[in-house]
């Protein structure tokens, strides 16, 4: 065990990237399948604990969208270890904070401890991943805690729906159809087969990335992770720990067919009879799949425009267009068009829309990049008296004076900046650091791209910007949705 | 072979009965140390004590320049230092406040100032920049007239909100109470905010940010060499004189508790706060465990003492919360919160008995592990942040501290006894010479005389100072009303304003409101049509926020979050007993309730107060006793379960069509405070009825 790990370590070597200081990390693989990221940084004695797992709305059944979602509000309901309640409990009197977040491609769990109480979260964790455990009263409790989510940022928000919407006529075929909130009906609709089947396919060592970073000895936590993860079932053999914690006796031996009581339930892994030894070697060596959608190869090839209305008193637009996966080289320079458009109080749709010509109360444009495909969004609440389609005209000079003039020397410089300071500023805490890390290893298989990211973007030239306007704001095939009031609020 | 089996056999059981039992919760290491780096510290030839705390984990740097004059007693130009700080960043001699705010966000660096400093922080590579900014705004200030009258006028609309703010009418009494003749007792009121000149912040400035005396603080990514060589460049040529020194005092200790009242009319929960000052400073040895002791008494959280019986187990209170406040200039401890009027007594009855038992008995176990593990972990999360360093390292220089004092603040967190706990809060604790401060219904103040050591209560203002006793009043509420009807119509007799009235078909007013928190104005527009149509609409950036209508019978109000809705009958019912266009006129008629309470002195005005009551809303209106014209209405009413106060204030009338009318409107709502100025006035103009509605 411990040869492998040693033989499995791997320091990065050194990249340095503008101004920006070298993040060191030591990662590595467990056997069953666990990816390591340890940062130390011991200027203050506090510890970030995370795992990420990869699994998100896109790895949702059509029929149970919202699931992921709703599974992280579950999975803090405790474990076979931790009483309902408990965990949250258990981090803050121990000085500790907690918080989780799921999006379209990840579920994402983290503690903040002071450092003397890093075998304290990495055991929490652990619980988790091992042997979550949910009652009924847990599920109807957090159903509502997830519905008064949705009513409070979706359905209550004015315009709270576009996302939604924007998202649906973007993607007819790939997941990303639906939003990670996604129905609640769904989740009424919801049986404990569900769960099972959930927690079974992807909360696995597998699909798990656990960065830890803070005022750590990475030895000791090395043992530490051995202990409470390495430990840990590998394979399909997981589930056949699960199932032998929470099986009737028949319905184990029925399944396997050999008796739960050939297995040692202190020390599972090493159950002495042979029967026990050889399920759990044969299972161990069967992954268990983890199904992921096919990538998004749709292709908008028209303008697709459509009206909604909703509780709002001024009208809104709102443009969608088709980027590449935020993995894609020319995402940098999208990202660089976009501060350029919509950075700031001095940025370009601002100035015009909002200020000089006062036809809109707000404007913006914002890049959303995803695992498997990218949105640029223009966004625009008119103020009274101005049509929405004078708004796009507007929103569409914009666009084509990026296609057509390379940004100004002084408008690239300021951004520069700007994309230098705000990136330097995302490495000022450990959590901070703890998630890029395993970001840059989930998305694009490699953490040190924490290090290398900002160079990326110093190297994008004004001629990048002006190409990838050229190619991906494409005028001929968008989405177009005018927000307009319903009747009664006239 | 046989021999290597044999060590294999001895090893593994070793190896391999590290079985593990899960159900085993792990247990904390010791409590860490922290790494704080010992500060750099050297003296410029001006007069600055510079501490240099290197951190090349990012590269960026911080600059804090703090003076080391300290607080003023500001008497009758009370909250001159706070104008100060709010109007240090408004420009300097070389940069309008534009090209300061556009030099800044080029670079990406911020800048911000206080009464008491200046900073700015930005990546390394930009730090010229950032200190040629610094240094221009600390050298060379210069306080435009016109953001001086912007800043002026915004806390005008402060004071006026916190007019009905009851949480700030109690800090202003608690602050007098505690620390009269002190730095801390003083209170911005109008009167002291119109005594301060542009000439006096400027004074201020010149005099409290002297290089003598003063603090820079360097944070972050850059060397001992680098420092010493920016710091000359920048801060070398600050002049000044020197520092400003007066040492406060501790404040004012009773003989007993004493009970101070602050009348707020027609209020439905009272604010109480208890506190007393305490003779310690900060750095002092027993900070630490007088703040654990705060914990445990009411500090945080659900499981505080005050919390668990107030809240948990009377159900007295949302929230009750303790605060010890330890400064350089004087310390006090205070406790409360908010109480149903009926239940406001009980509460402070057991609050007392909370301060009483922690003085008396020790504490458990249990509340003094989970304090002290709450406060370590929120003390070392904060040493993430650059300005947690800073402050430390400045603090242990400017008070004197062990250099190691926050090295060792775990340690000595966790060192804390029970016995600790008593013997602090014997030393520093009362519950015997306490100021009770209630803002709240008058209706109240009998069962609070209990608790007043000689039983006569203080009745002080909004602003902390003594309030005149209303007087008598020397008419009746009809002669008032009729007074007033005729002064507003410039009329001799109730016949000539009937037939005044008789003539005016329509009337419709716009307003101009602005906020200190919203950037644009807004427009208020109110009409009204003969014989009792009304309209309102409030808009601003194209946008209609809220319109409202009634057309004698029915109405609606529309508003922008919550859409269309129609009055209720109740609505319908009040609103009749105060409609036309001098709804006073209707008063006798229309079944509304007033009363006249007497006549109140507010800032030397002498004003007659109403009292009314349409079945809804609890009104007050103020008219002077001078020529009896509206000065001022003050309500109160519930909006799902919050009550909301509104007060307006009316002058500069001036006749429009022989009535008088107010033009200027100064409106505030709960926390929000808008300045009003009517921008026209039509009498029998068109009114676009339909687009109220």
């Amino acid at each position: 065990m411990r040869k492998i790990i040693l033989s499995g370590l791997f320091i990065v070597g050194a990249l340095t990237a503008n101004s920006q200081r070298k993040i060191e990390f030591v990662e590595y693989d467990l056997p069953n399948g666990i990816h390591v990221i340890l940062h130390q940084e011991r200027s203050t004695p506090i510890v970030a604990v995370s795992v990420l797992y990869h699994v998100g709305s896109k790895n949702e059944n059509t029929e149970r969208t919202g699931f992921a979602h709703f599974f992280e509000h579950l999975l803090f309901e405790g474990s076979a270890n931790i009483g309902r309640g408990e965990y949250s409990e258990l981090v803050e009197k121990n000085g500790g904070m907690l918080n989780a977040n799921t999006s379209q491609d990840r579920t994402y769990y983290y503690e903040i401890l002071p450092s003397n109480q890093l075998e304290l979260g990495l055991w929490l964790e652990s619980e988790r991943m091992l042997h979550a455990k949910v009652d009924n009263t847990g599920i109807e409790t957090q159903r509502s805690v997830v519905k008064e989510e949705k009513r409070q940022r979706v359905d209550n928000q004015p315009y709270g729906s576009f996302f939604t919407e924007m998202f649906a006529r973007l993607f007819t075929v790939h997941p990303y159809n639906w939003a990670p909130i996604g129905s609640m009906e769904h989740l009424d609709a919801a049986q404990e087969e569900d769960y099972v089947n959930f927690y079974k396919t992807f909360y696995v060592p597998a699909n798990a990335t656990l960065s830890i970073a803070g005022d750590l000895d990475i030895e000791q936590t090395k043992k530490w992770i051995d202990k409470y993860f390495a430990s840990m079932p590998k394979g399909q053999a997981i589930t056949l720990f699960r199932d032998f914690e929470n099986l009737s006796d028949a319905d184990f031996t029925a399944r396997y067919g050999v008796d739960k009581s050939k297995f040692d339930a202190k020390d599972f892994m090493k159950s002495k009879s042979p029967e026990a030894k050889k399920l759990i070697a044969s299972l161990s060596a069967k992954p268990i799949d983890i199904p992921r959608p096919a990538k998004d190869t749709e292709k908008l090839t028209s303008v697709k425009k459509d009206v909604i209305y909703d509780n709002i008193q001024l009208p809104a637009i709102f443009m969608g267009y088709k980027f590449p996966p935020q993995t894609n080289e020319d995402s940098y320079a999208l990202d660089f068009m976009n501060e350029v458009l919509s950075g700031g109080s001095s940025s370009r749709i601002n100035k015009t829309i909002v200020e000089k010509k006062q036809m809109a109360t707000f404007a913006f444009s914002f890049n959303y990049g995803l695992e498997d495909a990218g949105v640029g969004i223009f966004a625009a609440i008119a103020s009274a008296g101005n049509s929405l389609d004078d708004i796009q005209k507007e929103f569409d000079e914009q666009i084509d004076l990026m296609k057509k003039e390379l940004i100004t020397q002084e408008e690239f410089e300021k951004i520069r900046n700007k994309i230098e300071n705000d990136f330097i500023s995302s490495n000022s805490s450990v959590a901070g650091i703890a998630e890029n890390l395993a970001n840059n290893h989930v998305y694009y298989g490699t953490a040190n791209r924490v290090n290398t990211e900002l160079d990326k973007y110093m190297k994008v030239t004004r001629e990048d910007i002006q190409r990838v306007a050229q190619k991906y704001l494409t005028q001929d095939a968008r989405v177009i949705l005018h927000y307009l009031p319903k009747e009664e609020n006239k | 072979m046989k021999k290597i089996f044999l060590f294999i056999g001895l090893i593994l059981p070793v190896l391999g009965s590290a079985q593990l039992d899960r159900s085993v919760r792990p247990q904390p290491g010791n409590a860490p140390n922290i790494n704080i780096k010992d500060s750099e510290v050297f003296t410029t030839a001006n007069g600055i004590t510079v501490i240099l705390s290197e951190n090349h984990k990012l590269p960026k740097v911080s600059f804090d320049i703090f003076t080391g004059s300290d607080p003023r007693i500001e008497g009758n130009k009370a909250g001159l230092s706070d104008m100060a700080g709010e109007l240090i960043l408004s420009g300097t001699a070389n940069r309008s406040k534009d090209q300061l705010d556009n030099e800044k966000d080029y670079i990406g660096a911020s800048l911000g100032a206080s009464s008491t400093s200046i900073s700015m922080s930005c990546l390394t590579k930009h730090m010229d920049k950032g200190l040629e900014l610094m240094s221009d705004v600390l050298l060379n200030a210069n306080f435009p007239q016109s953001e001086f009258d912007r800043i002026k006028k915004q806390n005008e609309s402060g004071l006026m909100a916190a007019k009905s703010d009851p949480s700030a009418m109690a800090r202003n009494a608690e602050v007098k109470v505690n620390f009269p003749n002190h730095p801390f007792g003083g209170v911005m009121t109008e009167a002291t905010l119109g005594n301060i000149t542009r000439a006096d912040v400027e004074s201020y400035y010149r005099s409290t940010f002297t290089p003598k005396g003063s603090y820079l603080v360097i944070v972050g990514d850059i060397t001992k060499e680098k420092a010493t060589e920016v710091v000359n460049k920048y801060f070398g040529s600050w002049k000044g004189g020197e520092a400003y020194i007066n040492a406060a005092g501790d404040g004012n200790f009773n003989k007993g508790n004493r009970v101070i009242f602050v009348k707020k009319p027609g209020a439905v929960q009272s604010v109480v706060y208890i506190s007393f000052p305490m003779k310690i400073r900060t750095g002092d040895n027993d900070q630490l465990a007088l703040t654990v002791l705060n914990g445990i008494l009411g500090g945080g959280g659900f499981g505080t003492r005050l919390m668990q019986n107030l809240r948990e187990d009377k159900a007295y209170t949302y929230g009750c919360y303790s605060s010890t406040n330890i400064t350089e200039n004087g310390s006090w401890m205070s406790m409360g919160g908010n109480f149903r009027n009926d239940v406001t007594d009980s509460a402070i009855t057991q609050m007392l008995y909370e301060l009483d038992r922690i003085t008396t008995s020790l504490v458990e176990d249990d509340e003094l592990s989970l304090t002290k593990s709450s406060m370590a972990g929120s003390f070392a999360r904060s040493l993430e942040r650059p300005s947690t360093v800073a402050r430390f390292a400045f603090n242990i220089i400017k008070n004197d501290l062990p250099k190691d004092y926050y090295q060792t603040y775990l340690k000595r967190l966790e060192a804390i006894t029970k016995d600790d706990i008593l013997d602090m809060s014997q030393k520093y604790f009362t519950a015997k010479n306490c100021n009770i401060v209630v803002v709240g219904n008058e209706e109240i103040l009998e069962k609070l005389k209990v608790f007043d050591a000689d039983g006569k209560i203080e009745i002080l203002d909004a602003f902390g100072d003594p309030a005149k006793e209303m007087a008598k009043a020397d008419i009746t509420a009809d002669q008032l009303i009729e007074k007033y009807i005729l002064a507003t119509t410039n009329s001799k007799s109730m016949k000539e304003v009937a037939k005044k009235m008789k003539k005016i078909k329509s009337y419709s007013e716009t307003t101009e409101l602005s906020m200190a928190q919203v950037p644009f104005p807004l427009k208020s527009t109110n009409v009204w049509m003969a014989p009792n149509k009304e309209g309102s609409k409030l808009e601003g950036q194209g946008m209609v926020f809220q319109k409202s209508y009634f057309d004698g019978e029915k109405g609606a109000m529309t508003s922008m979050q919550t859409g269309k809705k129609e009055m209720t009958a109740e609505e319908i019912a009040a609103k009749k007993k105060a409609s036309g266009l001098i709804p006073e006129m209707n008063y006798k008629t229309s079944g509304m309730n007033y009363e006249l309470m007497g006549i109140e002195e507010q800032n030397g005005v002498k004003m007659y107060v109403l009292k009314l009551n349409d079945g809804e809303t609890e009104t007050f209106e103020y008219y002077s006793t001078a020529d009896f014209m509206k000065m001022k209405t003050y309500s109160i009413s519930e909006n799902d379960g919050e009550t909301v106060e509104t007060v307006v204030t009316y002058s500069n009338y001036k006749d429009v069509n022989g009535i008088k009318f107010a033009h200027a409107k100064n409106i505030s709502m709960g926390e929000v405070g808008f300045t009003g100025k009517v921008t026209s006035i039509e009498v029998n103009g068109k009114v676009d009825y339909e687009s109220f509605k």
